[in-house]
């Protein structure tokens, strides 16, 4: 495949690409990815096997791939952009009909070897597809009715399919991703405008018709937490109390309290950063933040010096992917946001979710390692 | 065509030069955006974990730790040399906390291979757990011996739900004797909850006394709760219990009554199977040696609730174990009361002691014979023998003379007609009946009979052995018009002044002397005491539970052994000793124990006897008394 594309002149040896590639980030990952080991081994009362191994090996395998993705010529990646997308596609339809559920939504695909979770695939297929789609589409089309159509087209199936699973935190990420992506392929501000009216009206329809019990409730707790003190705000509750106990300074490591208690559900996992904040409190909080700042901040740099469309919007996609997840958690643990079951990337346990951020980041880093390469544009 | 081309049309440079600016100002747009973002997280952070931070560490606190409440030891009960009369012991017990065990019948079956649980427990058992929220322990079996208790903790891991445990429990040692006057102890009522805040009476293995002294002197014997800090996790379990701060709860202070345990345990022997009640009344002080009601119920059957079984035995018991007849009891007090009426009569001056009566067996009043116990009648009596041979014939005469008032008056001057608070409840106020009180109660007049009646010390007339008591110590003490006490630390009590004349008052306890030490006294026994000649004075009583018809009279009437026992006569005897300086007083009635020159005095004689070597008079004691 890669012989029928035009022939990159920047085109490196493995030696050169190694030395060219962006190590800052993996890095910073691996920083991020050894917190997630510390405050699962804490949350887990300093069980190792309970997740703070796997956690490590999962970070070092996933790293692995992260490097293969990156060492990857982009122009792969950029041919593979509608294959992965209906791809994933297929794969989210094979969920709703041999689907595996767990917890009472049918997220996995149960394919003998391994398990999978298609919507986690198409976080990443539907950034390349919207980067694919808007590096060919001529600039006039953007804000015209027909590029709009596709775009909307391209980000409304998935997210459909996966609200029907269901997964709200999944479909609001996607949703997001792709409208941040059609933000910065320069849709004009009277198309913004027109959609946030078409928004203001849709969404107490959605809310009303488009959500399933539970995912109402969690919605109306978080506006009421007195509605349901032992229930679903109970967890808002708990949560709050340990990043408020924690203080300026924090319990120190393996001194939470409310971990220790067991008071925080799933704090191993969607809510482990309230161990770090009960057990580093406000220093140890602003330090993790200041970690993902660093992260996103030199993404978006990396972006700004590829000279393709598709190259920057990928970056730019994933990157807007990776900082949503991060504000989707950090707002939920705080109770600034409802519950919607959304991990803390690279510190959550949870292996589908990190070999997904890790392969995002082997993109991005493919992205700007071949930044100079010349994509052909298709005529849309 | 036009569209076509456009189509074809490939972005001008400019355009993508546009493209690129565009891209690159949005990017910074929302990178703005996302900074904002973040800064919004980290005032929320600044927040919770800085201006709130105080507020959430407490929160933290009370997620983390509860207090758990201690119980206090509850004081003992003793008696006036220190015999322990109500103590605490070990009481070994398993409990089941429903919640814990998957499978209860299972874990049921497996404790029934160490401890016998008969169906009627299980039944129990299984009505408790459905009536208990399911994390409250249930009592499987109390008071478990040492042995079982040890086989079960050694099977605790196959037994899920199943704890054992060692707690308190409240013990009466002297087989009931003091069952009445200690009360006993029980849970905490809704009411008892309402009245009292103290939040040990919450905790479900908590007892208050509910009667008697144990009720009385709730107060002292309570103690204070302790508090013990414990860590808990989220669903309730501790995870570990705190040294600091412990609170130890602070035991109940001990109580010492003014009986004399062993002088009631004697007391008791003395009634065998007999119904009936004493009361020994120190002559001095009002201080009660001895306060027993018979037959007498094992206080510890209350301890842990009692059963319907033994409920209704005891209530089906003709001889009422459960009412306390010394204090609550009203009986006729019979001849015993012609001490009274004798007094009022010397104390009117009406009545000269020399005054004779001739008595025939009978004295007609209207068209009714008032009989005297003695059917051929004692002949010329005057008042002293009177009361030495218990003439009621001599008593019918000068009552007519000093009327129903002046008996009343002197009746309840010697402490008849009235309650004593000695600090228990279920005390009988007798009756000490006049014109007024009959029209009262029964809306008609007095008569003549009445008085007549009322001069033996029958019909109306009803006393307790505690008032006879008080009645006899008010004679020997001569001074004071004493009051018992049965609680000793209840503050000193100060009694009244008796104001009845000494000399009369002599004279009726030469009487009553001569009724016990005199040949042809009702209650004449050589050397009564067996004290090396110290002597008692006292008045034998035969309280008539039956009306005896003239038919019966004149065919004879029947021997007490041939009526059926709740027919037959209360015996009843009053008196104290030493006759020359009294220093204890005793009444006893028997009931349905036919004469009182019989059961009563015979007891009565006993206890004095034991009471007074217990004092040190006399020869060495029967009974070495283990606290002295």
């Amino acid at each position: 495949m890669v012989g029928l594309l035009p022939i990159d002149t920047t085109n490196l040896s493995l030696r050169a690409k190694l030395y060219e590639l962006n190590w800052l980030l993996p890095v910073l990952i691996a920083i991020i990815g050894a917190v997630g080991v510390a405050m699962i081994f804490a949350a887990t009362d300093g069980v190792w096997t309970q997740g703070a191994a796997q956690h490590a090996i999962r970070i070092g395998l996933a790293g692995v791939l992260l490097l293969v993705i990156a060492l990857i010529d982009i122009k792969v990646w950029y041919t593979l952009s509608y294959p992965a997308y209906f791809g994933a596609l297929i794969l989210l339809i094979g969920v709703e009909f041999m689907g595996v559920s767990v917890n009472g939504s049918q997220r996995w695909l149960d394919l003998g070897i391994m398990r999978i979770q298609p919507s986690e695939i198409m976080k990443l297929a539907i950034v390349m597809a919207l980067a694919r789609y808007y590096h060919d589409l001529s600039r006039w089309r953007v804000s015209h009715i027909s590029g709009l159509t596709g775009a909307l087209l391209l980000i409304a199936v998935p997210m459909v399919l996966i609200l029907h699973q269901p997964d709200l935190g999944t479909t609001l990420l996607l949703g997001a991703t792709g409208v941040a992506i059609v933000f910065l392929a320069g849709v004009s501000w009277r198309v913004i405008g027109f959609a946030s009216l078409i928004m203001a009206v849709g969404l107490p329809i959605f809310f009303r018709f488009g959500l399933k019990e539970y995912q109402r409730d969690r919605i109306w707790t978080f506006l009421d937490p007195s509605r349901d003190p032992s229930g679903a705000s109970y967890h808002i509750t708990q949560s709050k109390i340990a990043l408020g106990s924690g203080g300026i300074s924090g319990k120190g490591f393996m001194h939470g309290t409310q971990r220790q208690g067991d008071y925080v559900p799933e704090n191993r996992t969607d809510f482990v950063f309230t161990v770090i904040g009960e057990e580093f409190g406000l220093i140890g909080s602003l330090m993790t933040i200041a970690l993902y700042i660093a992260v996103i901040g030199l993404c978006i740099y990396l972006a700004m010096k590829c000279k393709s469309s598709f190259a920057k919007l990928l970056i730019l996609g994933l990157t807007t992917t990776f900082t949503l997840y991060i504000f989707i958690n950090l707002g939920m643990v705080m109770g600034l946001l409802p519950v919607v079951g959304v991990p803390l990337p690279l510190i959550s346990y949870g292996g589908t979710v990190v070999m997904a951020v890790m392969a995002g980041f082997g993109l991005i880093l493919s992205a700007h390692l071949h930044r100079n390469s010349e994509l052909p544009r298709s005529r849309l | 065509m036009a569209r076509k081309s456009k189509l074809a049309h490939k972005d001008s440079a400019a355009e993508q030069a546009e493209s690129e600016a565009v891209l690159t100002r949005r990017t910074l747009f929302l990178g703005a955006g996302g900074l904002a973002m973040f800064g919004v997280l980290g005032a929320r952070l600044y927040d919770l974990q800085v201006r709130k931070a105080e507020n959430y560490i407490a929160l933290s606190e009370n997620n983390r730790f509860n207090y758990n409440i201690i119980l206090p030891s509850r004081g003992r009960i003793l008696d006036r040399y220190s015999e322990p009369l109500a103590v605490n012991e070990p009481n070994y017990r398993v409990v089941l906390i429903p919640e814990r065990s998957h499978d209860v019948d299972n874990v049921l079956k497996h404790v029934g291979e160490v401890i016998e649980l008969d169906p009627k427990n299980l039944k129990r058992i299984h009505q408790d757990i459905k009536n208990n929220p399911r994390f409250v322990p249930i009592t499987i079996q109390d008071n478990i011996d040492w042995k079982a208790f040890a086989a079960l903790n050694m099977r605790m891991h196959d037994l899920p739900g199943i704890v054992p445990e060692v707690a308190e429990g409240r013990a009466y040692p002297n087989e009931g004797i003091f069952a009445h006057t200690l009360g006993y102890i029980g849970r905490a009522g809704e009411k008892d909850v309402a009245d009292d805040k103290d939040p040990l009476l919450r905790q479900p293995t908590f007892r208050i006394g509910k009667t008697g002294v144990e009720a009385a002197v709730e107060k002292q014997l309570r103690g204070a709760s302790g508090k013990l800090k414990v860590e808990v996790n989220a669903v309730g379990r501790i995870v570990r219990e705190w040294p600091d701060p412990k609170e130890a709860a602070t035991p109940g202070d001990d109580v010492y009554l003014t009986l004399d345990a062993q002088l009631q345990k004697f007391s008791a022997d003395q009634f065998q199977d007999d119904s009936g009640g004493i009361s020994v009344m120190d002559c001095m002080t009002g201080e009660l040696r001895t306060l027993l009601s018979m037959p007498s119920f094992d206080g510890n059957l209350f301890v842990n609730g009692l059963t319907q079984a033994d409920m209704d035995r005891m209530n089906s018991d003709p001889k009422r174990p459960q009412f306390n007849k010394v204090i609550g009891g009203g009986y006729p007090p019979a001849s015993t009361f012609k001490m009274a009426v004798m007094l009022a009569a010397l104390e009117s001056g009406l009545i000269n002691p020399n005054k004779p009566v001739f008595c025939v067996g009978k004295m007609r009043l209207g068209n009714r014979n008032f009989h005297c116990w003695k059917r051929q009648g004692h002949g010329a009596m005057n008042m002293r023998d009177g009361l030495k041979h218990s003439c009621d014939s001599y008593f019918y005469e000068i009552s007519q003379i000093i009327g129903i008032d002046r008996i009343a008056d002197m009746a309840r001057r010697l402490g008849l007609g009235q309650t004593y608070d000695i600090g228990i409840s279920g005390s009988n106020s007798g009756i000490v009946p006049d014109g007024a009180w009959k029209q009262a109660r029964l809306g008609s007049g007095w008569r003549m009979g009445d008085t007549l009646n009322a001069s033996i010390g029958q019909g109306f007339v009803l006393a307790t052995p505690l008032q006879l008591s008080v009645m006899a110590a008010r004679l020997a003490n001569a001074q004071l018009a004493l009051e018992p006490s049965l609680i000793i630390g209840q503050g000193i009590p100060s009694f009244g002044a008796l104001d009845i004349d000494p000399a009369n008052l002599a004279f009726v306890r030469e009487a009553m002397h001569a009724v016990c030490e005199e040949p042809g006294g009702t209650a004449y026994r050589y050397d009564s005491l067996k004290l090396g000649g110290i002597e008692m004075a006292g008045k034998t009583g035969t309280g008539q539970v039956r009306g005896i018809s003239a038919s019966e009279r004149a065919s004879g009437v029947r021997r007490n052994n041939v009526v059926p026992w709740e027919l037959r006569d209360h015996s009843i005897f009053v008196g104290f000793a030493p006759y020359e300086k009294p220093r204890f007083a005793v009444a006893t009635i028997v009931e349905h124990g036919g004469s009182g020159a019989g059961r009563a005095a015979d007891i009565t004689r006993n206890v004095l006897s034991e009471a007074l070597r217990r004092d040190g008079m006399g020869p060495k004691p029967q009974k070495e008394a283990a606290a002295l």
